[in-house]
């Protein structure tokens, strides 16, 4: 018995999805069905959609790397879930991919059979989930090749482009948002020169901010008000590259507000600048507290005040017997993946104080895991008497 | 390597369906190489609810339509016979589906226990909707 269709001829997905009551149509494999290995689903939230829409996201990896999807400012990464079921995939009627009549037109028939086709049974879905931006590999890249001070006068450029990274080849190669990969730039306090994203070596850096304080005392300058085109000009005589100079003071420095351009005033930070001192100091190895304390005191600038707590997260003090020990620890040279985070942080050290710890660790961000969720994920947590301080060890 | 996710839909991304069932639909021997074009089944709407009857072969399935809770894209792999690069191309959009899960019923005619004093009549076995 015929049931009356609404919508004679009507086919593909709309028939199936405008289907009236009392009706039916029958579902038939596509003539072009297959395997369509080309064709998959990608679930996600609908907040994402306008992104994808519009043309703003796109997958990066290398072809031996899980593949992310970045949007402008976030990464997820894509995860393809299997599903047992039969999931028959219907296009619409009109999807010019798969034309499901052979169109003649001397043969027009007036009433095309409703059917809805399938093309595809789809063995599952792609699913997102959002990840801390995969920037280890941004450090590696740069420091393959650190700004030394023999680039200065390196007139080979051809030479000196050799495993150097521009913006474009970066976006390849790292697996993060364009504003997540900024962002690790500026972490690194990379340099942009002649296109090519640089980290400086730490020596030179050394050099250029000696001289600045050597030429700030001599011309008397304040440290809280630099010129920057009068701290460029000094570091220019003595043989740095403009971009350079103006680098140093980004390193060191704030600018104030007001002033534009070269006309820039700028102010050094206090701590960090100490901090570089003190990582100067210790470039050699550990040192009794005493001793560090004292010679730090020294090399600071006139005005500025060092203290132990500018230290936190750069280096570790231990108590050997009865004198004091500072030795180098930089959190910047640890891995921001949380699992080899935790893992160096405890094969440094197999026990730690919540106040030890919490400078290592509070970089770390997980999308949707909080830091006591960090916490209880990696590490185990124990306290030998109700008043005592909790301590952490690996799980 | 970077792959971009292209689409040209505009506004409105054209609307697939989904018919979800448990389990699997098997092809008799004789047409698992010309799957094409072959019916699967009908697909019913009764009444004005929006559940749904799937009749494979002599087996009747129950199920309803249902939005999805995220959307699912249509993506379609592209690569370029000029360049190396490949591209994902956005085909279309998945919201809802028409899902069905519970046991196939079997559309087979049972003898009717014989009742007194009256005539034995078969009982009709179930029909699809449509012939």
């Amino acid at each position: 018995m015929e049931q009356p269709n609404p919508n004679p001829g009507c086919r593909g997905a709309e028939a199936v999805l405008n289907l009236g009551s009392s009706s039916s149509i029958p579902i038939s494999y596509h003539p072009l069905f297959g395997s369509h290995d080309d064709i998959m689903l990608l679930e996600l939230d609908e907040k994402l959609l306008p992104d994808i829409l519009n043309q703003r996201v796109v997958v990066r990896g290398q072809p031996d790397e899980d593949a992310v999807l970045c949007t402008q400012s976030k990464t997820y990464a894509i995860k393809f879930v299997g599903n047992s079921n039969s999931i028959f995939l219907i296009p619409p009627s009109d999807q010019s991919d798969f034309p499901d009549t052979i169109v003649d037109p001397n043969e027009k028939d007036p009433n095309p059979q409703a059917v809805a086709s399938v093309i595809k049974v789809a063995p599952g879905n792609m699913e997102l989930v959002e990840v801390a931006p995969r920037l280890d590999k941004l450090k590696i890249l740069l420091l393959e090749n650190p700004y030394r001070s023999e680039e200065d006068t390196e007139m080979d450029l051809e030479m000196t482009e050799r495993g150097l990274y521009k913006w474009n080849h970066l976006v390849d190669r790292v697996q993060a948002s364009d504003d997540e990969l900024r962002s690790g730039l500026q972490a690194l306090s990379a340099v942009e020169i002649n296109g090519y994203w640089r980290v400086v070596d730490e020596k030179y850096m050394d050099m250029m901010l000696r001289m600045l304080l050597h030429n700030s005392v001599l011309n008397d300058w304040s440290l809280e008000e630099l010129g920057q085109d009068k701290v460029v000009d000094v570091l220019k005589s003595d043989g740095f590259p403009c971009k350079l100079a103006e680098h140093c003071l980004y390193v060191y420095g704030q600018k104030l507000s007001g002033g534009t351009g070269t006309s820039c005033m700028w102010k050094l930070d206090e701590k960090r600048v100490c901090v570089h001192f003190a990582r100067e100091i210790l470039r050699g190895g550990r040192k009794k507290m005493d001793n560090f304390m004292e010679e730090w005191k020294r090399k600071i600038p006139e005005g500025m005040e060092a203290s132990l707590e500018m230290l936190e997260g750069e280096v570790l003090t231990e108590k050997l017997g009865v004198d004091s020990w500072v030795r180098p620890f930089s959190v910047s040279s640890l891995p921001s993946e949380p699992a080899k985070r935790f893992s160096m942080l405890f094969k440094e050290r197999s026990k730690w104080e919540w106040n030890d710890l919490h400078p290592y660790i509070k970089d770390l961000t997980v999308p949707g895991l909080s830091s006591d969720g960090l916490l209880l994920k990696y590490t185990r947590r124990t306290q030998p008497t109700p008043t005592s301080e909790p301590v952490f060890c690996a799980r | 390597m970077q792959i971009q996710i292209k689409c040209s839909c505009g506004d409105k991304c054209p609307e697939w369906a989904i018919v979800e069932l448990q389990g699997t639909v098997e092809v008799q021997p004789h047409f698992q190489e010309t799957l094409q074009n072959l019916q699967i089944g009908q697909l019913c709407r009764p009444s004005s609810q929006e559940t749904y009857t799937f009749t494979v072969g002599y087996h009747e399935l129950t199920g309803a339509k249902v939005k999805l809770k995220k959307p699912q894209l249509v993506l379609k792999k592209v690569k370029h016979s000029d360049s190396e690069r490949v591209e994902l191309e956005v085909i279309g959009i998945i919201r809802q589906r028409i899902l069905f899960k519970t046991r196939p019923k079997a559309l087979i005619s049972k003898p009717q226990p014989t009742v007194k004093g009256k005539n034995k009549v078969p009982d009709a076995s179930a029909v699809p909707m449509e012939d």
